[in-house]
């Protein structure tokens, strides 16, 4: 089933083949790329699994590019430090400390690749249908979707009421009781508003059926298939073997 | 039909009931409009006409509550709301924020509800024309005004095509024109067989009422067909707004001169 | 009451079961080897323990009420705005600040005092995995995920302190209690201010503790965190002489606590994967204790038991003001709300005709 008009595409649904696949096949990898850059820990495995799950996927969506920009601009300024602290503070000699180092950066590029690309080719709507397909709770569901997007929400009160008290003469300079009290003077609303409308919204969601058990409608149905199931359970299945060989030690990297 | 019959109502930890045996009759078809004073109990009216109090909101209710014969007391929330739906003053607040576009939300309630695919479609298509804002369909709830949230949230719990339809002021932040909207659709679905309660404030409202009942107090003071109700002067020591024409009549007549002569009422 | 104990008990035995056949059969005799494998079993452990819980609340009474009941529609809709603060907060500290703490589980606290302990564990393991994959730039963090299962911990604990009712308040109170409690909390914010100070100042070298961004939301609310970190301890203090709230002392080791076994379980999380270098004000401290001779575990364990309590003790009391600014009738609609409540109004928020759940 494709998308109808419901669930309009705001970045071109199924521009790509990775884009087709099911959010939930997209968020299996990103996970099982984070869980298994931290498990991995050599120059060629890591490279391996970056080439493999981040950067092989973000060609085919077309979003190379973006990808490794975000990424680097993530990671760099964390990978600097940790060059300079292995490499000053090395307990053998500073080669030794510089190899380290570079494992550990590119664990982190890894990481920082693999959230990345999943957060370009997924939108949050997408994801949370899926979720539902494959029979999340919608309360379960709710969350992780609004959790995301009381982010912006958030932060754009915070700035409003930043701005509301700059324009009341908020002391962006002055002593510290002064400053304090401004201070608080924009946190306070921004807090209680927001556990205001907690209350406003659990009545309205309460009223429209939210609570009913049982799955709702769905209005979006996502590209699954018997394929990307067995490549879902053959992530984990990898992982388990990688945690697995890593407890006992004889991880070839 | 909805009935509230005694019904009195504390909040919880409140030291005096908000609502005192109020009677209150709900008919199919009609739309009746509940005036009164900012603390006249209006709003707790609403929650507890719609089931929200004490389901949600906690407190205690006496008295009986049947709809279409049944006591519906005990009844869960999610039972309710495939006959009744309530619509509450802030509009931001009642955006599910789970929604991409206004289709989107205003079809959450009839997908809550488990409708067929075809239908819940159809039920959001249709709300969205019922209160004009076909054009917005694709846009982002959060991104609208507030009295254009007003309307998405109103085609929301139309879309649920509930048989009683509580309205706690869906009319006080709008423009003139939206409100007409607003108010036209409200008729609509009367006429289309579903029993509405709405508290106003704005005299324009009473147009669309087939019948006021006016709360003083948390008491029900009066019910009656709306020239009648607000034609008594009394209704300003409640703290009700006159409607224009009756205050242009009353004064009319305060001058000595002949009501009659401004023409046929509303 | 005698069947919540089972449960409990039932839900810590397995717990402490699998910690303790994980540790041994790991060996890790080595300090640095023991602190990774402690997360591991951690890991573990923790949702054997619960999970054990609930099957025990499940054969007695063929429902998991005492977890679901932690989430309610109000409680559902509080999360988002939780995991929001968590996240924005979080990151304009760690953008914005050199001061190395973190601020990064006042949603999860603040839940879990609502709501409950699952509750709170779930905000927190959430907000980390949103704050890696959905969250949206800037806010994007990738290094946020593998800390979940320290998120979940706080959750927990915070969730269970105040179920012990540790955040009432408890305005005036009386004599040798307030006495002995208020000198134990002034003393002991006393110590960790020296302490964190001492560590921060040297560690920084000199160079000022002032928030620095371009970005206008994060310089202030930088600020707003200076201002809490002073106002913290200049507010407990305050709380204890004015007010003879002993609501201070209970705050203080409420943090103290969360922050000494969160600091366990983070350490080896930072230390293995991240070399100990997290981008944030943390790693001068880590520098500083390397300089002195530490390895890299032991320093970044030593860095993280002055930070956390720290950073949880001014979380727990920002929590306690929120909670207060809060209307009585407001909290106590919350699952576990009638805990944060002082004792003589707890008892006027029951209803004789429960809201149907």
């Amino acid at each position: 089933m494709s998308a109808t008009a419901p669930l309009p595409s705001a970045r071109a649904q199924g521009a790509s083949p990775w884009h087709e696949l099911d959010p939930l096949t997209r968020l299996v990898v990103a996970l099982g790329t984070v869980a298994a850059a931290l498990v991995l820990g050599g120059i060629v495995c890591l490279s391996l699994l970056a080439a493999l799950t981040v950067l092989v996927p973000a060609a085919v969506a077309r979003e190379l590019r973006e990808v490794l920009r975000l990424s680097l601009l993530l990671a760099l300024p964390l990978g600097v430090s940790v060059v300079v602290v292995n490499v000053l503070f090395s307990p053998g000699t500073p080669a030794e400390g510089a190899l380290l180092a570079t494992g550990v950066v590119l664990r982190i590029l890894t990481m920082a690749g693999a959230a990345v690309l999943f957060y370009r080719t997924t939108r949050p709507a997408e994801l949370l249908a899926s979720l539902q397909y494959h029979g999340v709770p919608s309360r379960a569901t709710f969350v992780i979707h609004n959790g995301a997007a009381m982010i912006p929400r958030l932060a754009e009160r915070a700035r409003e009421v930043t701005e509301a008290q700059r324009a009341r003469g908020l002391d962006t300079e002055g002593n510290l009781l002064r400053r304090g009290r401004g201070l608080v003077a924009l946190a306070a609303p921004t807090v209680l508003g927001a556990m205001a409308e907690v209350e406003t919204r659990t009545l309205a969601l309460e009223t429209r059926g939210f609570t009913r058990p049982g799955r709702p409608t769905l209005l979006w149905t996502p590209h699954d298939g018997p394929v990307q199931r067995l490549a879902r359970w053959g992530v984990l299945l990898v992982l388990i073997v990688l945690v697995l060989e890593h407890l006992a030690g004889v991880l070839p990297c | 039909m909805l009935r509230l019959a005694g019904v009195s109502y504390r909040y919880p930890g409140a030291g005096h009931e908000t609502l005192h045996a109020v009677d209150l009759e709900l008919y199919p078809g009609t739309v009746t409009g509940l005036a009164g004073a900012e603390q006249a109990g209006k709003s707790t009216l609403c929650l507890v006409a719609g089931g929200l109090a004490p389901r949600v909101v906690g407190g205690t209710v006496n008295g009986e509550i049947d709809i279409d014969g049944q006591d519906t007391r005990d009844w869960p929330m999610h039972r309710l709301a495939d006959l009744v739906v309530t619509g509450l003053q802030d509009p931001g607040g009642q955006l599910s924020l789970i929604a991409e576009t206004v289709f989107g939300e205003v079809a959450f309630g009839p997908a809550n509800l488990g409708l067929p695919y075809d239908e819940v479609v159809s039920s959001a298509e249709e709300a969205l024309r019922l209160v004009g804002i076909e054009h917005l369909r694709a846009h982002d709830p959060t991104r609208l005004s507030g009295g254009q949230q007003q309307l998405v949230v109103i085609a929301g719990l139309l879309a649920m095509r509930p048989r009683y339809l509580v309205l706690d002021e869906p009319v006080a932040h709008l423009d003139a024109a939206s409100a007409k909207l607003v108010l036209t659709a409200i008729r609509a679905a009367a006429t289309a067989g579903t029993a509405v309660l709405m508290a106003e404030q704005r005299p324009e409202a009473w147009t669309a009422c087939d019948a006021v009942a006016v709360l003083g107090h948390g008491n029900i003071l009066a019910t009656g067909a709306p020239d009648e109700i607000l034609s008594n002067p009394r209704i300003t020591t409640l703290g009700i707004e006159e409607p224009a024409e009756v205050r242009l009549r009353r004064r009319l007549s305060e001058a000595g001169l002949d009501p009659e002569l401004m023409g046929s009422a509303s | 009451m005698s069947a919540t104990w089972l449960r409990v008990g039932g839900g810590l035995a397995v717990f402490a079961l699998i910690a303790l056949a994980g540790l041994a059969a790991l060996g890790g005799l080595e300090f640095d080897e023991a602190l990774d494998t402690f997360t591991l079993v951690m890991v573990v452990a923790i949702p054997a323990g619960i999970a054990t819980y609930a099957l025990i609340e499940y054969a007695q009474t063929r429902r998991i009420d005492s977890i679901t009941g932690q989430f309610d529609t109000r409680t559902l809709v509080l999360m988002p705005v939780a995991i929001a603060l968590n996240i924005v907060l979080g990151t304009a500290v760690a953008s914005a600040l050199k001061i190395p703490i973190y601020f990064d589980s006042i949603g999860t606290i603040l839940v879990a005092a609502l709501a409950g302990p699952l509750a709170g564990a779930v905000t927190g393991f959430l907000a980390n995995v949103i704050w890696t994959y959905l969250a949206p730039p800037p806010f994007g963090s990738p290094f946020a995920v593998p800390f979940a299962v320290v998120a979940v911990v706080v959750g927990l604990m915070a969730g269970t302190f105040a179920r012990w009712g540790w955040l009432r308040p408890r305005p005036d109170s009386s004599g040798r209690r307030l006495l002995v409690g208020g000198a134990i909390s002034i003393g002991a914010v006393v110590v960790m201010v020296v302490i964190a100070l001492r560590a921060w100042l040297a560690a920084a070298d000199g160079s000022s503790l002032a928030p620095k961004s371009d970005d206008t939301a994060f310089f202030i609310l930088g600020w707003l965190v200076v201002l809490l970190v002073v106002g913290t301890a200049v507010g407990l203090v305050v709380l204890l002489v004015r007010r003879r709230d002993l609501a201070a002392a209970y705050i203080l080791a409420a943090g103290v606590l969360t922050g000494i076994v969160a600091a366990f379980i983070a350490a080896p999380i930072a230390a293995g994967l991240f070399g100990g270098v997290t981008g944030s004000g943390a790693d001068f401290v880590i520098a500083a204790f390397r300089r002195a001779g530490a390895d890299l575990e032991q320093a970044v364990l030593g860095q993280s038991l002055i930070s956390d309590p720290v950073d949880k003790v001014i979380t727990y009391f920002v929590v306690y003001l929120i909670l207060g600014a809060m209307a009585t009738r407001t909290k106590a609609r919350f699952p576990q709300g009638r805990y944060l409540l002082p004792l003589n109004e707890s008892e006027d928020v029951r209803d004789r005709a429960a809201p149907e759940r």
